[in-house]
């Protein structure tokens, strides 16, 4: 998994917010899936590797350029918001 | 206090920024009392918002939306924290209180509601957020799948209201409107507080609650004389006030409530609470559905409502549909890499269960234990879910549920919840030995003390609960303001502009 490991990754803001224990414990999966060993044994765990799953989707599938392949513009998405809060002056 | 600390003096100190606290600050400010807000959370520009879940996450929620119940199965909880507090995060879908449910709290709770008696308030609510149904053309292909399922069924359904104004369908509602469309209480409410004189803080952990001894009818009580809270810098700020209204949410006014020692002669509070648990199901279409475009939350089914099984839509960007996808390995890539058309339905449960909290080392415990009935609620649901997506024509159905293990025979741990709405942990009653509060929301025992959150509810709703408890913290503050709340009068900041009296404690 390469979630977690990238500089300036989208989720490093993500797990350095969660509560302590839910902390621990994304980075101790990350850190095991990036072995073939511990990945194997993740994938033996359903529970963990579930979760592994929603780390490594939300931290995968963030990437804009994959995104867009998927049709979706986060940067479309916030530049129509702004731009229409400018022009009809809402909050 | 120390040179740093600061002393403020209000009539009516408001704790928490959300659906009751900033709707209650506002209608007390207009009505002519001096109030002071403090809220936990900050203000968040729309100008930071950035439509990708994992910064947002980590932005607009409480714990990066990590909050967990222990129990079977454990539940994600998200809450959010800010000026809007959970509003801000919500998809912003308004229903009112069912006549039923609130036939139910005036035959055992002893609660003086009813439709006729909060219609004006739900009306004033709903027009300061611009409720309005979606239509079909903003509520996009995903609502639409469920809408050619639901009627080839002949299934009950509709379009969804929600409290939203100029919405173009950014689709990320969850993770910070991008257009500030959807009319959560930081852009609403809280501007007219502040317009109003309200004083609004933020970053501000409220401590506790101060109260001193009284007496009243012969009787020995609590009286609130203020509020002190601890600000991120570390200063404190205390500020006297006979009136406190608590609303930090149901997980955390329990709390609050018991570090003040206030609210525990019933043994209730901090228990009874309800979360209508849910989950969602995704399906692989024929067409493009594109899910994210169009408003993620606009269409419901309420074929089974009587059951206690609603079905609503839920969508959103790549990110979240992959980290919600109940699919691993090689199945989630191969659906993922078909992303433009899976479409996705949620499932939730007017629960029976009931869980509690209460503070460990200083942290909200929450415990909730699914209960048979609820098992079985989701098993019904998760069935139905599917005849709905076959219904509509999917190519694949994907069930929140580990591969090969049919809904009927679903056990707990084989379920994958989340929940939205936490109610109850400070219920009103009007008997003091059964509940928190009394008919009027006020701490039983405590005068000047009143709570106008989710916890206030005293039972499970069976749907959105942002316009109930919006609705009675609308009516808690006409009570506060000495007003009958009538259809002639627009409400005390728009009449004449002068209060009969203040409910102030004795």
């Amino acid at each position: 998994m390469a979630a977690g490991s990238r500089p300036h990754d989208p989720l490093d803001a993500f797990i350095a917010a969660a509560p302590l224990f839910q902390r621990i414990g994304m980075r101790a999966l990350i850190a095991l899936s990036r072995r073939r060993t511990g990945a194997a044994l993740i994938a033996r765990v359903p529970a963990a590797a579930q979760l592994a799953q929603v780390i490594e989707g939300l931290g995968r599938y963030d990437d804009p350029e994959l995104a867009r392949s998927l049709g979706w513009d986060a940067d479309a998405v916030v530049a129509r918001g702004r731009a229409l809060r400018r022009a009809e002056r809402r909050p | 206090m120390s040179a740093h600390d600061a002393r403020m003096t209000a009539e009516v100190c408001v704790i928490g920024a959300g659906a009751g606290g900033a709707v209650a600050a506002a209608e007390l400010a207009e009505g002519g009392m001096s109030v002071t807000l403090l809220e936990e959370g900050h203000w968040h520009d729309p100008d930071s918002f950035t439509a990708r879940p994992p910064q947002m996450l980590a932005k607009l929620y409480r714990d990066a939306s990590q909050t967990v119940t222990l129990g079977n199965p454990p539940i994600l909880l998200p809450l959010g924290r800010g000026l809007g507090g959970t509003t801000l995060v919500n998809s912003g879908t308004c229903f009112r209180t069912p006549p039923y449910v609130l036939e139910r709290w005036q035959r055992e709770f002893g609660l003086e509601v009813s439709e006729e008696s909060l219609r004006p308030c739900f009306e004033r609510v709903e027009e300061a957020l611009s409720v309005s149904e979606v239509t079909p053309e903003l509520a996009g292909a995903n609502a639409g799948v469920a809408r050619r399922g639901a009627e080839r069924l002949g299934w009950s359904h509709g379009y969804l209201r929600r409290n939203a104004k100029g919405c173009v369908g950014s689709g990320v509602c969850a993770f910070g409107c991008p257009t500030s469309a959807k009319q959560h209480t930081g852009i609403t409410y809280i501007p007219r507080a502040r317009a109003a004189g309200a004083r609004i803080v933020t970053g501000a952990q409220v401590e506790r609650v101060l109260v001193e001894p009284s007496r009243t009818g012969g009787r020995s009580s609590q009286r609130a004389v203020g509020v002190t809270a601890r600000m991120a810098g570390g200063a404190r700020v205390q500020v006297s006030a006979p009136i406190v209204i608590v609303a930090a949410g149901t997980i955390h006014t329990p709390l609050l409530l018991a570090r003040s020692g206030l609210g525990r002669a019933s043994g209730q509070l901090g228990r009874n609470l309800s979360l209508h648990p849910a989950t969602a199901a995704f399906a692989r279409m024929e067409e493009i559905v594109d899910m994210a475009k169009g408003v993620p939350q606009s269409f419901y089914v309420d074929e089974f409502a009587g059951d206690g099984i609603i079905f609503e839509g839920v969508a959103g960007p790549p990110s979240y549909a992959a980290m919600s996808l109940p699919l691993t390995g090689e199945r989630h890539a191969r659906a993922m890499a078909d992303y433009r058309h899976l479409a996705q339905f949620g499932l939730m449960v007017s629960d029976s269960s009931r869980g509690s909290v209460r503070s460990v080392a200083g942290k909200a415990l929450i415990h909730y234990e699914l209960s048979n009935d609820d098992l079985q609620r989701f098993r019904t649901g998760l069935a139905r879910m599917r005849e709905l997506f076959e219904a509509a024509g999917a190519r694949e159905v994907y069930l929140p549920l580990p591969a090969g293990v049919d809904p009927v025979r679903a056990r707990r741990s084989d379920l994958k919840l989340m929940a939205f709405h936490p109610l109850g942990t400070a219920r009103a009653d009007a008997r003091a030995s059964e509940g928190v509060l009394d008919g009027d929301l006020k701490v039983h025992g405590a005068q000047g003390v009143y709570v106008a959150d989710g916890s206030a509810v005293p039972s499970s709703l069976g749907v959105n609960p942002q316009m109930t408890i919006m609705a009675l913290a609308t009516r808690l503050a006409f009570s506060l303001l000495g007003q009958d709340f009538d259809l002639d009068n627009d409400g005390p900041g728009k009449s004449d502009g002068a209060r009969k009296s203040v409910a102030a404690p004795a």
